[in-house]
């Protein structure tokens, strides 16, 4: 095998077309390996209330619809689906009693995160089973712990974190879904030299930089992968949404420009799609519209016997 | 199944990576609104030139062109809707009409022909900051100096340095700064409305005269000779007026558009969409930045010509424009262009307060100023993401964050623009180029917008305005429809008949010169992608799959 064609993808966050894309990605591009970078999973349930008349009432897009059959309340919940939300479909008391309970909220958002992602995996399982081509899926900072025993349990989709690198034909990827600090406080975050030293165990698994590459969500501080809009206290935008501001991970740049990897692969900051050259490293960062049903991507190749990136491409499929 | 818009059940949403909440319509509203810049643009290169028109009224063409950039504000609100990060015409272009169209019109439209727009945003600086100034003063030497070629050519190579500073402050420095501009700009406007409205028209014209004489040594009775040597009351709009029979108004549309076209300049949604709302609120920001606009010139029209006279009004502007573009060698009376502002400053009598009004007034030109790079700049990473243009014109430096080669693509080719604008006055004249390209662009975003429902069901249906529907026919095609409508008559007004070599037609666009200065730009832009295309296709990339769907079952 001269080269290895990777298809990179990152912050699908639940998207159910952008994860049926993904999976057929694989044959369409021709690539050897499909890798999902991180943050799988939804941020948001979409109730479809019952009313007592029988009637379901739910609110998409601020369009409110009043679904009547078995047919529309389907037609709905795929709508939700695509665009990265759970739907579920609860009574007039589940609800009013969700918005009074944050608890029950949580348990709710776990259950359907799980059975989400139960229901990717088997997907993939059932397209892509026989068919050669790798998966990897990887958790990240928006992604409750509770899946990664799940994509480890997997059989068709792989998956990897700081401490289980994996193997792609000879090269190593070292993934690291936890990020610096941001304004949500997420599952996977800590400050910088709590990241630097989690990096540091990482690395210990990898020697050679020209057959390594990083997977890792947060993108370099300042390598303009990294720009998102600044925010005001109370998480509005500064300036319209003007005003853009570096926010990635300084522990990240310091690791890609001291190791000089072959490949750093980046997501987290769905605004900042790029490449960028830190020293002899090719950092890519393909973005993302996950709620759009559109699959931004990385393409790579990469020359098995120089060790080196024969090219790329950064795709909206 | 019945949809209505309005609250239902509302999302339960769990901590997560970028869950905003939204963002300030004034906020929004300030950068339309100092993109559809008055003072600059409205009041040089738009409103200054009537008096080409003068059986044309200026306050229905302003309102029919209102009400068209009304549909082209709900096109881009729509298309903004549907691709939220996809940082504009580029890449809507790109998914719906195909990456080589869209990389052509994208890069003249909002790259190369900002080239012309350097001396343009000069002449800005020239004639409403820095002539002003040395008029006030009597510093004649430098007045004398700043009207000629060299002197702006230096005022062009200051502009560009000074938009390249601003692009290296960064948006979030530069937005405070367009903040502060903006309180100031207005704080000024309004005390200059206030002066014309409580000042008499005599009382200006005693100051006027009385001015004229001390500061430039004209002979006494400086505001009737302006009018004179204008052509006098007959060769000029007669009074301002508003008539529901458009006629001749109508080709005051295409000069309007050099100023009243930009409401979704920079327009550009971050964040998560999560409804009509946001639609909404992005339409909402762009249709006050249009329509207080024009409000506020409207108001200002009636006062001008109240205070000033409407004769006065725009023969001093015919007479400035027909000396600068080098049909008169006469500037008139005053030897600076009747700019208003300083037009009031006169009224005082006194040099300080007249300075101080044309300072104030700097702050429209400083808070669009830095406007002239952004958008290229994101063009020009946009075009090397997709590796049409090479990797590293999208460097940027590392300690300052600032994009080196994205900039040297704009100052240098602006620089030898700008010497062609400074130094060959023929190429002064097809400043109306420098709207007409960037036209052309929305023209192609236009035709997208309409044929979107159906050439990317998919997306648009996914998307929160997919509900907007008239007599069944999306709300997008029929904006979509009606803006390409407008700027199709705007295109064929400015080009029709082409290759005519009668430079005294209206608009002097459409003679041999201009159309080989546009139709260059169209072939570098094209060059540019067919060599990209087969040296990528050397390496092993194909363009075409940037924008290929993949399929989905």
């Amino acid at each position: 095998m001269p080269t290895v064609k990777i298809f990179f993808v990152t912050d699908l966050h639940g998207s159910e077309i952008c994860w049926k894309k993904f999976l057929n990605a694989g044959a369409f591009y021709k690539a050897d390996v499909v890798i999902l970078g991180g943050d799988v999973t939804g941020k948001a349930m979409v109730p479809i209330v019952q009313h007592a008349d029988g009637s379901w009432e739910a609110s998409l897009q601020d369009h409110r619809d009043t679904l009547q059959t078995e047919a529309e309340l389907q037609e709905f919940e795929t709508r939700v689906m695509n665009r990265g939300y759970y739907p579920i479909r609860v009574s007039d008391e589940e609800y009013r009693a969700m918005q009074e309970d944050a608890d029950l909220v949580d348990k709710r958002f776990k259950e359907v995160m799980l059975d989400g992602t139960a229901r990717w995996l088997d997907m993939a399982e059932d397209k892509l089973a026989g068919k050669g081509i790798r998966v990897i899926a990887c958790p990240a900072n928006d992604d409750m712990f509770e899946i990664d025993d799940q994509l480890a349990h997997a059989t068709l989709v792989e998956t990897g974190d700081e401490d289980h690198p994996i193997d792609l034909d000879g090269f190593t990827m070292v993934s690291m879904g936890w990020t610096n600090p941001t304004p949500w406080h997420t599952f996977r975050e800590e400050e910088e030299p709590e990241l630097a030293v989690r990096i540091q165990r990482a690395l210990t698994a990898v020697t050679d930089p020209s057959t390594t590459i990083f997977n890792f969500h947060a993108p370099p501080y300042g390598s303009k992968l990294d720009n998102a809009p600044a925010l005001n206290e109370d998480l509005t935008y500064k300036s319209g949404g003007q005003a853009l501001r570096p926010v990635g991970s300084t522990s990240v740049r310091d690791a890609v420009k001291s190791f000089q990897p072959l490949l750093s692969l980046h997501g987290h900051i769905h605004e900042s799609k790029g490449a960028a050259r830190i020293g002899s490293t090719l950092a890519l960062n393909p973005g993302s519209s996950y709620e759009e049903g559109i699959l931004q991507a990385a393409v790579v190749n990469i020359d098995m016997k120089k060790r080196k990136v024969k090219n790329y491409q950064l795709v909206n499929g | 199944m019945a949809t209505v818009t309005g609250e239902g059940p509302t999302l339960f949403l769990r901590k997560a990576t970028g869950l905003v909440k939204g963002w300030s319509k004034f906020d929004a509203f300030l950068y339309s609104f100092m993109s559809v810049n008055f003072v600059t643009l409205g009041l040089f290169f738009a409103l200054a030139v009537l008096g080409y028109v003068p059986t044309g009224q200026v306050l229905p063409a302003l309102l029919v062109s209102g009400i068209f950039v009304t549909f082209l504000v709900v096109t881009y609100a729509g298309l903004i809707s549907v691709m939220p990060r996809a940082g504009g015409d580029y890449v809507w272009q790109s998914r719906v009409l195909g990456g080589g169209v869209a990389f052509v019109l994208a890069v003249t439209g909002w790259w190369f022909i900002l080239w012309y727009w350097t001396p343009v945003y000069a002449t800005i600086l020239n004639v409403e900051v820095l002539q002003p100034l040395a008029a006030v003063f009597k510093w004649n030497g430098m007045l004398t100096w700043l009207g000629t070629k060299n002197g702006l050519f230096v005022v062009c190579i200051v502009t560009a340095l000074l938009a390249g500073f601003l692009v290296s402050l960064g948006m979030e420095g530069y937005a405070k700064v367009q903040k502060y501009c903006f309180y100031l700009g207005m704080g000024a406007l309004a005390f200059i409305m206030l002066v014309m409205l409580l000042g008499s028209r005599a009382g200006f014209q005693s100051s006027f005269d009385s001015e004229s004489t001390r500061l430039f040594g004209a002979a006494p009775g400086a505001y009737q000779a302006t009018i004179d040597l204008a052509g006098g009351a007959s060769a000029l709009p007669a009074k301002i007026g508003f008539s529901p029979f458009l006629g001749d108004s109508l080709l005051l549309i295409p000069f309007l558009c050099f100023w009243i076209l930009w409401p979704n300049w920079g327009a550009t949604l971050y964040g998560e969409v999560r409804g009509a709302s946001d639609f909404k609120r992005v339409m909402s920001g762009m249709m006050y930045g249009l329509w207080v606009t024009i409000a506020v010139a409207v108001v200002f029209l009636l006062l001008a010509s109240k205070f000033f006279g409407w004769n006065f009004f725009n023969a001093g502007n015919v007479n400035f424009i027909n000396y600068f573009y080098g049909y008169t060698t006469d500037p008139g009376p005053a030897k600076v262009w009747t700019y208003p502002p300083l037009m009031v400053g006169f009224f005082f009598k006194n040099s300080l307060v007249s300075a101080i009004i044309v300072l104030l007034f700097g702050a429209w030109f400083l808070g669009w100023a830095g406007t002239l790079f952004l958008s290229s700049t994101r063009v020009i990473f946009a075009a090397a993401f997709d590796r049409i243009l090479p990797e590293r014109v999208a460097d940027v430096s590392e300690k300052r964050h600032v994009p080196v080669m994205a900039l040297v693509l704009m100052l240098v080719p602006s620089l030898i623009v700008s010497a062609f604008y400074a130094y060959w006055l023929t190429f002064r004249t097809f400043i109306l180029d420098a709207t007409l390209v960037i036209a052309v662009t929305f023209f192609g975003t236009a035709i997208a917008a309409t044929i979107l429902p159906w050439r990317k069901k998919h997306l648009y249906e996914n998307s929160a305005i997919a509900r907007y529907k008239v007599a069944g026919i999306p709300l997008i095609s029929i904006s979509g429809f009606l803006t390409a409508l407008f700027l199709g008559f705007n295109l064929y007004k400015w080009l029709w008949p082409p290759f005519n070599s009668d430079s005294s037609n209206l608009y002097a666009i459409n003679v041999p010169k201009s159309l080989y200065f546009m139709g260059g730009m169209y072939l570098l832009a094209l060059v540019i992608y067919l060599i990209a295309k087969f040296y990528r296709k050397s390496q092993g990339i194909e363009l075409k799959a940037i924008y290929q769907e993949i399929p989905v079952e």
